[in-house]
């Protein structure tokens, strides 16, 4: 299985505007409009009020680490180099938590520690946001 | 708010229950080990499949129509009968429609059940095996997780033991015990898929899968099937085995996702327990054996929290006293459960349920002087709960 290539995300109608930010390396999310609040994943209604209004707004790209696991076993044949990698949730201090990567050494990473993002190009077209500790 | 009925409680009873052969049953449909689990839960209290006039199943996640399938290899119509999409949480729902079936006139006894292939599944190929595929592949998500690497159940419930440990301080130690102790009950269990006694030992040498997560944390992948018979109490009394009472049932769904608020450290256990509580007239103090939802040792640790079997943050303390294990203050899993004896999505947590109460046991497998078991469903993409209480007739 040597040569596999990793898997791209293959964005949701609703989540392309995720996905074009992160390309411009904004780590963009739906705002509403009604009631102001961040939500995640993209969807077309606010699911806090249900409004339709909303706009996409960058957030600042830092929060905290909620929790972590650490990849030992290859689930795929495309990330075995990778492995042990780790794995997060992270609350973005805007509010939504996201699956991502933290991209330090596993043995580093804690809980409730604060992070950054750093966008990592998974190929041309597709850029990956990822986080990064903050010493 | 509407309370749960007490109306329902001891309304119904489990008349019959079974199980196929289990653990590595190369070359038998998942269908086909269901039907083999059904015809023994028939055969258990004597009845005939034309005696059944309810179905209500839940499918392997790529079959249609599951109860259709289940009725025409029975050879049977029924006034009632449909099957379930919420996960591991679904077998036990599948006993509590069943039960409101009954009370609402539309059938008389409802035959329950669950099989699954996920040994023959996963070892088709390597391709199988390494990806683990359990579900078919237009199941899996598409985007916000496998470009980052995060595939699978182990990692999701391991999120929550990382933050439970962060919090309150639990330790491996914990969770090892939990495997350990179910590892000796399924010692003496001689249908359980792996027999062979587990040491402390043997638990930390084990390879890391996903940490905090070793081997030994993660539940069997377990051909297998289940089936119980639900009926009303007053029926259940005429048939050839002792029937079990259904005292009460509940459900909660943390519907938000897993990884919302603190829901992978405060399950819907404890809604889905305490409906069921309220409903069977008891509270935790009152149950004398759980058989609770093992597909990895930590969930086991945040149920008997939220369950109120101790208190929050402490169920590593209380695994540690030697509750769980025979002569314990709650003897669990006694099967050896989803870690031991095979992995089934819970229904065989309700089977083994329903043999404790009968009492007839030998001595060394026989939870003693039991009079209430608590049987916990989870699953649903982790946030589906039900939870059923049994009792002795």
């Amino acid at each position: 299985m040597a040569g596999a290539e990793k898997p791209l995300p293959r964005p949701a109608p609703e989540s392309r505007a995720f996905w074009e930010g992160a390309k411009e390396k904004k780590l963009m999310l739906p705002c509403c409009d009604a009631c102001g609040k961040f939500w995640f994943p993209p969807s077309q209604r606010c699911p806090h009020c249900l409004s339709s209004n909303f706009d996409w707004r960058e957030t600042k790209g830092e929060g905290r680490i909620y929790s972590f696991v650490v990849y030992h076993r290859v689930y795929h044949p495309a990330f075995e180099a990778d492995v042990p990698y780790v794995v997060a949730i992270v609350e973005l201090d805007e509010g939504p938590r996201l699956i991502t990567n933290i991209i330090d050494a596993p043995d580093r990473v804690r809980c409730d520690a604060r992070v950054r993002v750093r966008f990592e190009e998974a190929d041309a077209d597709v850029v990956l946001p990822k986080f990064a500790l903050i010493e | 708010m509407i309370e749960p009925s007490p109306r329902l409680r001891n309304r119904c009873a489990i008349a019959g229950c079974g199980n196929s052969r289990l653990g590595q049953v190369p070359g038998v449909s998942s269908l086909d080990l269901l039907i083999e689990a059904m015809a023994n839960a028939l055969d258990d209290c004597g009845l005939t499949a034309k005696d059944i006039d309810g179905i209500v199943t839940r499918g392997p996640d790529d079959a249609y129509c599951h109860h259709q399938l289940i009725g025409e290899r029975l050879g049977i119509n029924a006034r009632f009968s449909t099957s379930l999409d919420n996960g591991g949480a679904s077998q036990i729902l599948a006993v509590a429609i069943a039960a409101m079936a009954i009370d609402a006139g539309l059938a008389t006894t409802v035959l329950c059940g669950y099989g699954r292939d996920a040994w023959s599944r996963t070892h088709r190929s390597e391709g199988a095996r390494v990806r683990n595929l359990t579900r078919p592949e237009s199941q899996h998500a598409q985007e916000f997780g496998p470009e980052f690497g995060y595939f699978g159940a182990v990692a999701a419930h391991a999120f929550g033991a990382q933050r439970h440990m962060h919090e309150f301080g639990t330790t491996r130690e914990q969770f090892a015990e939990i495997a350990l102790a179910f590892r000796e009950h399924a010692t003496r269990n001689p249908a359980a898929q792996i027999q062979a006694p587990l040491t402390a030992e043997d638990y930390f040498k084990a390879r890391l899968i996903v940490s905090p997560f070793n081997l030994y944390d993660c539940s069997l992948r377990s051909d297998g099937a289940g089936a119980v018979i639900v009926t009303t109490a007053e029926r259940a009394r005429d048939l050839r085995a002792r029937p079990v009472l259904i005292r009460g049932f509940g459900s909660f769904n943390n519907l938000s996702g897993w990884f919302a608020d603190e829901n992978m450290i405060k399950t819907a256990a404890k809604e889905s327990g305490e409906a069921a509580y309220r409903m069977a007239g008891i509270g935790p103090s009152d149950v004398d054996t759980a058989q609770l939802y093992d597909c990895f040792t930590y969930m086991v640790l945040v149920q008997l929290e939220d369950y109120g079997f101790c208190r929050k943050g402490e169920g590593g303390a209380f695994v540690q006293s030697g509750a769980l294990r025979m002569g314990g203050s709650l003897p669990t899993n006694t099967s050896g459960g989803q870690l031991s004896e095979a992995h089934v999505e819970g229904m065989l947590q309700i089977v083994e349920g329903v043999r404790q109460m009968r009492g007839a046991y030998p001595s060394e497998r026989q939870v003693k002087d039991a009079e209430v078991a608590l049987i916990s469903g989870h699953g649903g993409n982790q946030v589906c709960h039900s939870t059923l209480i049994l009792g002795r007739a």
